[in-house]
Order: C-alpha cells, then structure tokens, then sequence
C-alpha cells in the first residue's frame, strides 16, 4: 500500500511536471524575470551614476586666503567639483554676474563666506539653483569646517606638517563575527543574500502558489479529482502535486541560478567588481541555508494555497485568496529592520520560530549574527512540521470537497466533512 | 457466481437529509445490474460508497468479498456522473496517465489506449488536446479511461445520458461485451427503456430506501400480466367486458388494463363472439410503467 501510494505520488509529480514545463506560462517567466532583473541591475548602476557632486562652483569671500583653503579642501573631498573660480573680494558686478550664470545652469552654485566681527566663524552662504541637494550641503559643510579648522590651526602656530597629520580621516575598518570567526563584513553584501531570498520567495509563492490554487480549483471544477479519488488518495494527490510543481520552481531557479553564475563570472560583471559568486558576499554555508529555507518556505506557502483552493469553489475566489497567501511574507518584510536592529530580541527570536516567519526572518537572523544552532534546529524543524501538517489537512479539504457542489465551505462545514468522510 | 459487490444494510446521511437508508444489494461475476430511480433517490451516494470515496454511517461494504480496501480499487473501473479530464492534456497523454495511476505500465496503458480509440472509433483524436473535443467524444475518452485497466467490476453513474444514439449503443454493445467476459457491470441511469433491454439485475430506490430489487425477469413477474392489446374488426361492445379496468380504444386496435386478478380468457371468448380477433396479447407491464407506479408517478422522476 505504501509502495502504491508512492507511485501514485511520483505519477501525479510527473504529469505536475510535464505539463508545466511544457506550457507558455513557464517559458516566458523563465525569459522575463532574467531580463526584468538585468534591466533593474542596468537602472541602479544608472542611478548610482547620477549620485555627484557640484560640477562647476566659485567662492566669494573677501578673505582670499580662507576661500583658498575651502578650495583646496573642496578639491581634496569626495566628489570634487572640475572647477572653482574664487573672487576674493567680490563687486557688485560678480555677484550679478554669478546669479545670471546659475540661473544659466553654467554653474552649479557659489559659496559666500562672509567674516562676521568679534567671531571665529565666517557666515556661510550657499546660493544654487536648486532647493536643497543633500550631496552638495553635505559636500560644502565638510570642506568648510575642514578649511576653519586648518586655518585656525596654522593661526596658533602649529606647524604645516602636523596639521597634515591631525587632519587626516581615522580608517574604520568593520569586521564581523561569522560561523565563530572574525572575518571582514561587508554590511550591504551579507544582505544581498537575505533580500535575493525574500525576491526568489516572494515571487515563486506568488507565481506557483496561486497555480497550485488553481490547478486545485480547475480539478474541482471539472471533477476529474472524483475520478482520481477512485484511485488515488488525496495525500498522494497532494504531496504529486506540491512535488511535481516544486520541481518544476526548481527548474526555473535552476536556470536562473545558472545565469546569475555565469554573469557573475563574466566580463560586465567584472567591470562592476564582482568576480565570481564569492564577492557578492555569500558564503557557502549562507547558500545551503539559503536552499533549506527557499524549499521548506515555499513548500509550506504551496501547501497553504493548496488547502485555500480545496476550500474555494471557483476560479475568481482564488485572487481574493491570493492576499492571505503573501500576507506573511509581507509581514516578514515589514518587520525586518526591526529583527536586523535586534537579531537576538526575544521578538525577533519568538518571530523566527514562528513558521509562517521563519524562511526570512531567520535566513536574515543567519545572514546578520548567526543564532544559536538550537535556534536554527528548532526553526526547520517546526518549518518542516507545519509543512507536513499543511500537505495533511489540503488533503483533508480536499478530500471532502467532493461532497461540496457550487459553494465555499464554511469552517464548520469543513470540520463536519472531515467527520463525514 | 461471485459476488463482486455486497452492500449489506448500509445508511448515509449529511446533515439531516437521509441519502441511503438501509440499502442491501448483491452484484454477481458477469452480470449486468441497473440501479434505478428518481433524481435525488441515493444512486450516486449508494455507489461512492462501494467504492470508498464516502464511509457509510452505519452497515457494512465489501468489495470482492473482503471489506473495504484500497487495493480492491485497482480492480474497479468507476465513471462519475460528473466527470472530468484534464482540459489541456492530450488525449493519449491523459488516457496514460489515467491508466498507469491504476497500475499500469506506461507502454501497456499506450498499446490499450490506441486500441480502445479504434474500437469505440476515435483514433484521429488521440493526439487533439481534450479541450478541442466535443461533449460526446470527451465522454467516450472518460468510458475508455474507465475500462482501460481492464477492470472487474465495471461502475457507471448515468453512462449513457447526453450521448447521441449512435453512441449510446456503441457503448451499450461494448458493456455486453463486456459484461458476456464475465465483467460485473453496475451503471446508474433513470432510462427505463435502456435498463429493460441490457440489466439481468436491477435495484429500485426511491428516498433513498431500496423498493424493488432483484432479477430482472423476476421483478416483472410479480407484476400481473394484466395488459392486454388486441386487434379487431366488428363489435366493439365487448370493450364493456366486467374484467376490464379502463381502456383506450383507437380504430380497430384497443390497449386495455384488467382489473386485477381478472379473467383475461373469458374476455377473449367474449369478444370473439362479437368480433373478428386478428391479435390478442396479454402484455407485461413496462419496467416504465413498474417505475411509474412504484415511486408514484412523481414529476421529477
């Protein structure tokens, strides 16, 4: 019996499989997704681009050697503007002529850095012609202060070279303790594993989770499932079909994965620092986990929608359900700074038990500051659990369905059934 | 013979509504058993307990003389009365799939798939995808899916409803066939006329309770041969005979119901001593008619 429910399981897998595999659908989000994330890569490295400083400035000041050192730090800083015209003193005539000129957008701006009696701290102006730019306040806050402090340290005779030295930038190196070792952490890279995660997650749930649903309802509806029930049981229904249709969400990561592999290794990406799948900052520890939690995750989100369809009598109440069925991941996703702020809060740690939860909150508790691996233990475990009890009570729904003709079930219709049948 | 089927006082019922009260039933090795009655009577909640899609509630299932188990399902073909396929799949594919799923080896289930669709004259479809087909062919692919495992028992909830006649014997001939291997055949159906010509055995529920039941030629002899037509020329005065209980008289041809227990010979010399008798015929009452009176004439019957 036990050998007769395995193969039912395997057929109903394998005909999952084919069928999906050979239809539309799949070939072209298997063309699409690659495409629609090498068009985001192209748009952030575009945008980041965009990120610089003020291109052409002057400085007006009627201390020439003050508008002089705010030149040189302005040089010297991130961002360095091409040029600095300095007009130390200014006339009138200047000025009219620099305001013409940035509303020209020949310059991006000038700074007036008037002395003010009796104090060691000139006014600063900024005049520009947009409202407020984030890059180039902070750009001219950095160069003045660094210019004052240089000024007025070489005013109370400390000589050149050692303003040189107390100048200069302390270098902080971050590390971080990973697998119990100290390695260099890169804070965006150790992320990049947890956010590929949530994407890969979000989307094969969207993707095949509502198919699954359908697929369910579109047996119902047609009532071939009284036809399969003659023979088949409903858990090896359920368990072919969640199997069958995991492995065709295998496929497709499968491809992908491939593709990110040999982008990774290849010239464009080279040209955008990244040689090989290493310096994207996953580790091979970080990548199991991260098959675990994706398999176990979706497996658990498969079988939700499964049970969602077996309850459900058409086709249009399977959209409705669709927002139940991400609803935790949305939630997972609005909670993650908090658990990235306190990896090891008792909420963040309560939250990554939780099995609806687990798969990103504690993928990303893993990729921040790896828990204890009683923690990691008892979350697969659980993970692994409310799958199987999921696949259990899909089968159930399903099951009873048959008595059900045209209508959505109550739930205390649904536990009647469970008695009945 | 064997018995293939044995239902033995079993009851069903969801929510308050009593689907199958107390039913008892018995189907042979190589026969043919109609189960009958009103829409809404209990055939289809009598047959998904047979085979174990429902549990009854009280009474006992055996299925080849053992109680219920899932492994007796491979040897069971079972046509819902709502049937499905998978709309998509091709036709081949589905049948294969079908088939395997009831122990099948793929390449045995593809050699019987293509000859089933020759016999029951569809090969050209084997290959169309089963959203292309009519109602009619996609209900000849489910009667080819049910049997393609080569089954003992043979179920069918209303096999025969929607097809156009060329088909329906088509399949007709190909249960006797069937069932003449020694096949036991159960199909469900309220078409008399179809349950008359082909059941050896037939089970009549209404109400979910079982009100006639047994052979076929059995059930009719209870019943009084008490139709009589005959066929005359002359008198017609002896339609007003003691022995008759109503009749319709058209031009020298009269169908007449006797009163029961009537003296249908003393009617015959009467009216031949008034009349030229060219036909005298005592009839059995139409399993229609037995139908009609059983469950009483009601108008969703």
């Amino acid at each position: 019996m036990l050998n007769g429910m395995l193969r039912n399981t395997l057929l109903i897998a394998k005909r999952e499989y084919v069928e999906r595999i050979r239809s539309r659908v799949f070939r072209i989000t298997t063309l699409l997704v690659p495409i629609g994330m090498g068009g985001l890569a192209v748009l952030g490295s575009f945008s980041g681009k965009k990120m610089e400083g003020v291109q052409n400035m002057a400085i007006v000041s009627s201390n020439p050697e003050l508008a002089a050192e705010v030149k040189a730090a302005l040089l010297d800083g991130e961002l360095p503007p091409k040029t600095v015209e300095i007009y130390a003193p200014a006339t009138n005539e200047d000025l009219v002529r620099l305001n013409s000129a940035v509303a020209a957008h020949q310059i991006g701006g000038y700074l007036k850095l008037d002395p003010v009696a009796g104090e060691e701290r000139p006014e600063v102006t900024w005049i520009s012609g947009s409202s407020i730019n984030f890059v180039s306040k902070a750009q001219m806050d950095a160069a003045v202060s660094s210019a004052l402090i240089r000024e007025q340290l070489l005013q109370r005779g400390v000589p050149e070279a050692q303003v040189e030295g107390l100048m200069k930038d302390p270098k902080l190196t971050t590390m971080q303790v990973k697998n119990g070792s100290v390695v260099a952490s890169n804070s965006e890279r150790s992320f990049l594993g947890a956010y590929a995660l949530i994407i890969v997650l979000y989307a094969s749930v969207l993707i095949y989770g509502i198919n699954i649903a359908r697929s369910v309802v579109e047996e119902k509806t047609s009532r071939i499932f009284e036809v399969l029930l003659s023979t088949a049981s409903s858990d090896s229904l359920m368990l072919g079909k969640l199997l069958g249709v995991g492995a065709v969400g295998l496929t497709q990561m499968a491809i992908w994965g491939a593709l990110l592999v040999f982008y990774a290794g290849s010239a464009m990406a080279a040209a955008q620092g990244i040689h090989g799948l290493g310096s994207l900052g996953i580790t091979k520890a970080e990548l199991g986990y991260f098959a675990v939690f994706f398999l176990l995750g979706f497996f658990l989100y498969s079988a939700l929608a499964a049970a969602l369809g077996s309850s459900v009598s058409g086709e249009q109440e399977v959209q409705q359900f669709s927002f139940i069925l991400i609803s935790p991941l949305v939630v997972s996703v609005v909670l993650l700074p908090f658990v990235l702020g306190n990896p090891n809060s008792t909420a963040a740690v309560v939250l990554s038990l939780l099995p609806p939860f687990t798969p990103i909150i504690m993928y990303m508790r893993i990729c921040s500051q790896t828990p204890p691996l009683w923690q990691i233990a008892l979350s697969i475990a659980l993970l692994a659990g409310s799958v199987w009890a999921m696949v259990w009570l899909a089968a159930r729904i399903y099951r009873v369905g048959v008595l059900m003709y045209g209508k959505r079930a109550t739930l205390p219709e649904m536990i009647r059934w469970l008695r009945y049948s | 013979m064997e018995i293939l089927v044995e239902l033995d006082n079993v009851s069903k019922s969801y929510e308050a509504k009593a689907a199958v009260r107390d039913l008892s039933l018995k189907i042979e090795a190589g026969s043919m058993f109609g189960l009958l009655g009103p829409n809404g009577a209990g055939k289809t909640s009598t047959i998904r307990m047979m085979i174990g899609i429902t549990l009854p509630d009280a009474g006992k299932v055996s299925l080849f003389g053992k109680p219920f188990g899932g492994d007796a399902l491979k040897r069971v073909g079972y046509l819902p009365e709502e049937r499905g396929l998978y709309k998509k799949m091709k036709v081949i594919d589905q049948l294969v799939f079908l088939a395997e799923l009831r122990g099948l080896g793929a390449l045995e289930a593809k050699r019987r798939a293509k000859q089933w669709c020759e016999r029951l004259q569809m090969a050209d479809s084997m290959d169309k995808r089963t959203e292309e087909l009519s109602k009619g062919m996609q209900q000849k692919i489910q009667f080819i899916a049910t049997l393609l495992h080569d089954p003992e028992l043979i179920i069918m909830d209303e096999p025969f409803s929607g097809l156009d006649p060329v088909n329906a014997v088509l399949l007709q001939d190909t249960l006797l066939e069937l069932k003449n291997q020694g096949n036991a055949v159960l199909f469900s159906t309220h078409r008399m006329d179809q349950v008359e010509k082909l059941c050896d055995q037939i089970c009549l529920i209404d109400k979910g309770a079982a009100v006639l039941a047994g052979g076929m030629r059995e059930v009719k002899s209870r019943y009084e041969r008490n139709r009589v037509i005959v066929q005359y020329e002359g008198d017609a005065g002896f339609l007003q005979h003691p022995a008759i209980a109503e009749f319709k008289n058209y031009a020298g041809h009269a169908e007449i119901k006797l009163k029961p227990h009537a003296d249908a010979q003393d009617l015959l010399r009467t009216a031949a001593a008034t009349a030229t008798i060219t036909k005298f015929e005592l009839v059995e009452p139409s399993l229609e008619e037995i139908f009609i009176e059983t469950v009483g004439g009601r108008s969703d019957a």
